[in-house]
């Protein structure tokens, strides 16, 4: 697998403002990768510079192994931000100047156009649609042409529940035809259904970076229940293995010692009696560890 | 450089503003231009005279004299060439389209080359006009039609495109500079119709002024324009004019050009868009 990005070192300061600081990251062909970090983090700011339309204080990015250029960008499709094109013209019209500036034919505006739900609204001027036509529009051109690198700042802003599931399939079945894939989103239910590598940052700086399968097998949080809540937590209690007990709302969610595993927890219950209602190992999600990766860089950084 | 164009065209063919602006343009100057003659009959029947002249018989139209009549006032009308270029980049810079159209693939240079693209081709299409619109006027009015006197004083012509060539890169750097559209237009509308006049005129005229200061008005960016082509109505009353484009002021004109150009580039360049 070759590279298509690089980044090295890159600062960019707004006044007092590291918006970027000393981020180095490194994305591989084919690999789906999330971006991560509060309101204000540098998401933006790092894909502003990359696309070259925000100026860099320091540091180097590279694209396909050389610097970038604008024959580079034309093979990326990105959204940063807003979704920006001409209000008077047409979605068809808009999408035709994006084929001209990438020195591409028109044929793939129709197909596109379907692709994002909007081929009958293809004619009405960009200023009559609403957020989220607006939104989809934003990820047709970015998906014109058909580029091998697609960038996505917050491709979901505005979307209905079902534009959301459409988008996330969307990723899905581009990621599936070998497209590198750079997505910056708060959702992180999304980024964690679709994305095979991510970056969290925080003030500018790159603070973890890892693989999402990585981080979704390592949970040894169990959920149980039973008719009794009561009697099953005092039970519970008397297993020498136990480590931790939350009582969360229907069910507790427990941690053993790493060695046993939920045969021997369900032995022990049945034995005082106790019959589970519900017995299941939770998936750790990439939120829980998004807020413990941030809790643990604020700790350091005071 | 015809793709850059034809971008420019492809963002502007569909938009009202920019069709009423075209037309104002030159439905305004076709009524100024073609009307002179009316004028004189008026001024004649209001009982005008012209230090004993009939009115009618002046020969406003006569080549070549019509070109440097034509170019004169054809001067007047490009405020309205340059709100077509302040409200073409500064749209681009509200809407961030100036911003995707980098993302996409244009470099900040071919960008700007694209929107020079538009102020040429506004600058050649005033101009073609004018040849066409004096050319048939004249063949209208004019006492004398031999081909020599048509074709005699077209640099009147070439003075004119760049005059509007120079004055809309002009727009373009305030329109970049500023950003928005309506403080654009009222600075640039302020600045050639006011300000600097006003200015000029203090400069030449005012006795308080320091004879050193004086010499500096010709260099004025507006003023250096407004010299390339003279005031030519004073030869109907027998007094001198310059009925040439000097080549120092070409040169003044150039000069600024080549900085609005530099200011221009150097803007993009630095800034994040
Ligand atoms: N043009 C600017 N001038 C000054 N500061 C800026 C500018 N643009 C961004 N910043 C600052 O840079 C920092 C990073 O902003 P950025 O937009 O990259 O954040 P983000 O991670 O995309 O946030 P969000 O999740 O809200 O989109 C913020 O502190 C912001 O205030
Ligand atoms: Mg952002």
């Amino acid at each position: 697998m070759s590279e298509i990005l690089s980044i090295e070192n890159l600062v960019k300061d707004y006044g007092k403002i590291k918006a970027v600081n000393k981020l180095s990251m490194e994305v591989e062909e084919g690999s789906v990768y999330g971006l991560l970090g509060p309101n204000g983090s540098g998401k933006t700011t790092t894909l502003g510079i990359i696309l070259d339309v925000i100026k860099k204080t320091s540091g180097k990015y590279n694209w396909f192994g050389s610097t970038s250029s604008s024959e580079s960008r034309k093979k990326i499709g990105a959204i940063l931000e807003v979704p920006a094109f001409y209000p008077h013209l047409s979605a068809r019209r808009n999408l035709r100047i994006i084929t001209k500036i990438k020195g591409k034919g028109a044929d793939s505006i129709d197909e596109v156009l379907k692709l994002v739900n909007l081929h009958d609204r293809k004619d009405d001027p960009f200023r009559t649609f609403s957020l989220g036509m607006k939104q989809r529009l934003a990820i047709g051109a970015a998906l014109i042409s058909n580029p091998p690198v697609l960038i996505l700042d917050e491709p979901t802003n505005g979307l209905d529940p079902q534009g959301i599931a459409e988008i996330r399939k969307l990723i899905l079945q581009v990621a599936g035809q070998g497209k590198t894939i750079l997505l910056a989103s708060h959702l992180l239910d999304e980024v964690q259904k679709v994305c095979t590598h991510f970056i969290v940052l925080n003030k500018g700086r790159g603070i973890y970076s890892g693989l999402v399968d990585e981080v979704l097998n390592t949970s040894n949080t169990i959920e149980i229940a039973s008719k009794d809540l009561q009697k099953l937590s005092k039970a519970v209690k008397e297993f020498s293995h136990l480590n931790s007990l939350e009582e969360e709302k229907d069910l507790l969610a427990i941690q053993l010692n790493n060695s046993v595993d939920t045969h021997a927890l369900n032995t022990f219950l049945i034995e005082k009696g106790i019959v589970l209602t519900h017995l299941a190992i939770r998936k750790s999600s990439l939120e829980q560890k998004f807020l413990k990766i941030l809790e643990e860089s604020d700790d350091q950084t005071v | 450089m015809i793709r850059l164009f034809e971008i420019e065209w492809l963002k502007l063919k569909n938009y009202k503003v920019f069709w009423a602006l075209i037309i104002t343009y030159f439905l305004g100057l076709i009524l100024v231009l073609s009307s002179g003659m009316f004028l004189m009959q008026f001024f004649k029947y209001k009982g005008a005279e012209f230090k004993g002249i009939d009115p009618t018989i002046i020969p406003l139209y006569d080549f070549p004299d019509v070109w440097q009549n034509m170019t004169y006032i054809a001067t007047f009308f490009k405020i309205i060439l340059a709100f077509i270029v302040i409200i073409s980049v500064t749209n681009e810079i509200g809407y961030r389209t100036m911003r995707q159209n980098v993302i996409e693939g244009l470099s900040k240079w071919e960008f700007l080359l694209s929107k020079l693209s538009l102020v040429f081709m506004l600058s050649f299409a005033a101009t073609v006009f004018l040849f066409f619109e004096g050319l048939i006027t004249g063949l209208i009015y004019s006492t004398v039609k031999d081909l020599r006197s048509i074709f005699s004083e077209l640099e009147f012509l070439a003075g004119y495109f760049l005059e509007v060539f120079t004055f809309l890169s002009f727009a373009l750097l305030i329109g970049i500079l500023l950003k928005r559209a309506g403080f654009a237009i009222v600075l640039i509308f302020m600045y050639t119709l006011i300000f600097e006049p006003f200015l000029t005129i203090n400069l030449e005229h005012n006795p308080h002024i320091y004879e050193s200061l004086k010499s500096i008005s010709p260099y004025l960016p507006i003023r250096s324009l407004n010299n390339l082509i003279s005031v030519p109505f004073q030869r109907y009353v027998f007094m001198e004019i310059q009925d040439f484009i000097a080549w120092k002021d070409v040169f003044i004109v150039l000069g600024w050009l080549i900085i609005y150009q530099f200011s221009i580039y150097k803007l993009l360049d630095k800034r994040d868009i």
